[in-house]
């Protein structure tokens, strides 16, 4: 028996693709079904976001930010508002600060149950995607309670917040923890141990630690590498020093250290932790106080450059704003952990089968806005 | 001004300048209390000028004597140890926020930032680039230690019409995506890439758009491009 | 006309071929998913379990030969448009275009400083129904498709063909 000769395949995947998560195009060369490289193209989804910051004030460029990660609104303007205030030396009351805490770990929670979801709609398992998509839809009605938006909200400005939380937030969220808790255990036995889960992603896309750093991958994906970094932690910002929680990383539970099972296994453990964050937030949240107080009249900050960094459920982004002393800002720039992520992929995905391409990238858990911008 | 008033005021100042305010306010003509104050104030001026003009004399004679002491900030300790290692490389003074660099030996340092162990910056956080104005571009660079947990920033500044910096894509991976970036928006080169083209804009497209004087192009592939109409704000 | 009615029983009904036909496209339009931005969530989540589009007859199809609708949801960017244009020809008569959002409606957010956004979807391909909002809520986009079907239904296929 001889040894069929084949040839090399170039395959076009996306931009338009079910399970690319956004515009995203992959120029796969293939030999039958094994993949020997892999390049990602993006830029289908550049809306320009640097050059609008250019020309708007501070206060105009916070709606753009949300629209980059739009998962993850909330924790977009958080980042660019802590910044700005980092820069100005602007100091907020203590409620807005736990408003900020409650409102960031309720989007983290939102977030992952979306990306644990899509992932599952990935691999083929439909009836995850739906139950968790009606559990994040609570949180939603708790956003739209609170500031009248669904997806992109606005919420968080220079100095404070758009609105107070109404009567009945307090009251709806502990409902809501109580009601979520058991639902995890139910995601656990529908989805996590699932045999069939685990043969696709167990042992797949493995991503040590050191490649991890020198790629830049921060987040989800670097703690499950092992790697114990957690900017809310490490480099504490807001009032998250005042919570105990703790940092979960991957232990290699199902395959190897570092897999994407390990990725999928530490977003579940995160939305435990944000849990009870969430639950020693809202007892320990002051009653009363003027969130609007500290907003400044006009945003100046000195002449000046800064950059700071927030634990988005994606990762760590990075906002560097330069200033001249003038109300619109001179250049900001948007280090996006999304784009990090996905500049791995082509490490990690070579000498893999097609279905386990999409398997990676879903663990991955890329935002094309962000990465494009 | 009558001889006496002055006299009176000269005395007051003198008892204000030593503390004692109740001689001033105590003077019932209105006018004379405001030209007693005047003159306090304008000797608590001169004063104080006197007093900082005589440091700075002594500055440079304490200085010759004692060795500065050596800085807490990063960027200062660092720039002084990437001067110490490689001479010639820095192209301004040290200061507390950024490291300006020249191109030259760029390449050379960053291994050296990245392997030295007492450094290690083992991730490049954040690369961009920068549109200085008088015709200069620059390329900013933020490098972290994950096991020593310090960070600094570093600036190079190249002229538009000889943009090309070292790249650096070979030492920390993700410079390859982040020079690719910055070529597309500002049209920076980034000698010895191994795969420079755009990233984010296609192939085709005209001109650097982050650049403070950039144009438009008309049409694309037939699609025109509407400027930005004059009273829309 | 008049001859035919009451002739037969109850179960049987007289009316125009143009009607029926209509009447079968307008209820069960599969949209072709064509996610580029945040608007996408919002048709996935008008497709998920609470505001729920299958039971309008919506089904979401993956390949641009199977679906009766394109739903173009987000920012459609120069680079995009090519694209866009290459699918809408690819999908088969009769084929219809809701604009979903304001980035497809007239470029949105992004109108004044974005050199590479396209200034609404309907530079490239024709729109049929335009739905507004930043991001429009799962009911607008469901208010959308109800517009859509009432417009499908007052088509005559058959008259326009033999005109």
């Amino acid at each position: 028996m001889g040894v069929i000769h084949g040839e090399e395949m170039v395959l076009n995947i996306g931009p338009q693709h079910p399970s690319t998560h956004g515009v995203l195009r992959l120029k796969v060369k293939t030999d039958g079904e094994i993949i020997s490289e892999i390049t990602p193209v993006i830029g289908y989804l550049h809306r320009c976001f640097e050059k609008h910051c250019e020309n708007m004030t501070y206060d105009q460029v916070i709606p753009y930010t949300d629209r980059c990660d739009y998962l993850a609104a909330m924790a977009n303007n958080f980042g660019y508002v802590v910044a700005v205030e980092e820069l100005m030396e602007l100091k907020v009351p203590e409620k807005v600060e736990y408003i900020r805490v409650i409102m960031a770990e309720l989007q983290r929670i939102a977030s992952h149950l979306l990306a644990l979801g899509v992932y599952g709609l990935d691999i083929g398992a439909f009836t995850p995607f739906l139950f968790m998509l009606r559990d994040r839809e609570r949180i939603l009605d708790m956003f739209e309670m609170t500031c009248g938006a669904r997806l992109l909200y606005n919420y968080m400005w220079v100095g404070g917040v758009s609105h107070d939380l109404p009567k009945g937030f307090v009251e709806t969220a502990f409902q809501f923890l109580d009601y979520f808790e058991p639902q995890i255990e139910e995601y656990n036995n529908l989805l996590t141990y699932n045999k069939i889960f685990i043969e696709r992603t167990a042992d797949i896309g493995v991503l040590p630690a050191d490649v991890a750093i020198s790629y830049g991958v921060s987040g989800p994906n670097l703690r499950a590498s092992g790697v114990k970094w957690d900017l809310r932690k490490n480099d504490t910002y807001s009032i998250y020093d005042k919570f105990e929680f703790d940092v979960c990383t991957g232990d290699g539970g199902q395959g190897t250290l570092g897999d994407c099972w390990d990725r999928y296994y530490v977003r579940m453990l995160e939305v435990k932790e944000s849990v009870k964050i969430l639950r020693q937030a809202l007892a320990q949240m002051p009653k009363d106080g003027d969130v609007h107080q500290a907003l400044p009249k006009k945003i100046r900050p000195p002449k000046g450059s800064i950059y700071s960094r927030t634990e988005t459920p994606r990762g760590d982004l990075g906002f560097y704003i330069e200033s001249d002393g003038s109300p619109i800002p001179t250049r900001v720039k948007m280090r996006s952990p999304a784009f990090t992520a996905l500049s791995v992929l082509g490490e990690l995905a070579g000498g893999w089968m097609m279905s386990d391409v999409i398997s990676i990238l879903g663990s991955l858990d890329i935002v094309l806005g962000e990465i494009d911008r | 001004m009558s001889a006496d008033q002055e006299k009176l005021i000269t005395e007051l100042v003198g008892k204000g300048l030593a503390g004692d305010m109740d001689p001033i306010n105590a003077i019932e003509d209105r006018v004379l209390r405001s030209k007693a104050k005047a003159a306090l104030a304008k000797a608590k001026r001169a004063a104080k000028t006197a007093t900082t003009a005589t440091p700075t004399e002594e500055k440079p004679a304490t200085e010759t004597i004692a060795e500065t002491p050596p800085s807490d900030n990063p960027n200062k300790k660092f720039g002084k140890m990437i001067e110490d290692t490689f001479q010639g490389s820095l192209d301004a003074e040290l200061n507390d926020t950024h490291i300006q660099l020249k191109p030259d030996n760029w390449f050379e340092i960053a291994k050296w930032l990245k392997s030295e162990p007492s450094l290690y910056f083992d991730s490049l956080q954040c690369h961009t680039g920068m549109d200085v104005g008088e015709n200069m571009l620059e390329a900013r660079y933020n490098l972290h230690s994950m096991t020593h947990d310090h960070k600094i920033e570093i600036r190079i500044a190249v002229s538009r019409d000889k943009a090309n910096i070292p790249s650096i894509e070979q030492i920390w991976r993700i410079g390859d995506w982040f020079e690719r970036e910055t070529y597309d928006m500002f049209g920076i080169f980034f000698d010895g890439h191994r795969d420079h083209r755009r990233m984010l804009l296609p192939e085709d497209w005209e001109g650097y758009p982050l650049r403070k004087d950039y144009e438009v192009q008309e049409t694309y592939h037939g699609i025109a491009i509407p400027k930005v109409k004059v009273g829309w704000e | 006309m008049g001859m035919l009615e009451n002739r037969f029983q109850d179960n049987v009904v007289v009316a125009k071929l143009d009607k029926l036909i209509g009447w079968a496209r307008s209820t069960s339009p599969w949209y072709f998913q064509f996610g580029l931005a945040c608007c996408a969530i919002e048709m996935m989540a008008a497709a998920a379990s609470r505001h729920d589009l299958e039971r309008l007859g919506m089904m979401p199809r993956s390949s641009p030969r199977q679906a009766d609708v394109m739903i173009v949801a987000g920012t459609v960017t120069m680079k995009m448009s090519l694209r866009v244009k290459k699918l809408y020809e690819q999908m088969a008569d009769p084929k219809y275009v809701i604009a979903m959002g304001s980035c497809a409606t007239s470029g949105g957010p992004y109108w004044q400083h974005g050199y590479h956004v396209l200034k609404g979807v309907d530079i490239v391909v024709p729109v049929d129904v335009y739905v507004p909002g930043c991001p429009p809520r799962p009911e607008a986009l469901i208010e959308g498709l109800l517009k859509l079907q009432e417009k499908i239904l007052d088509e005559r296929p058959l008259t326009r063909k033999m005109a």
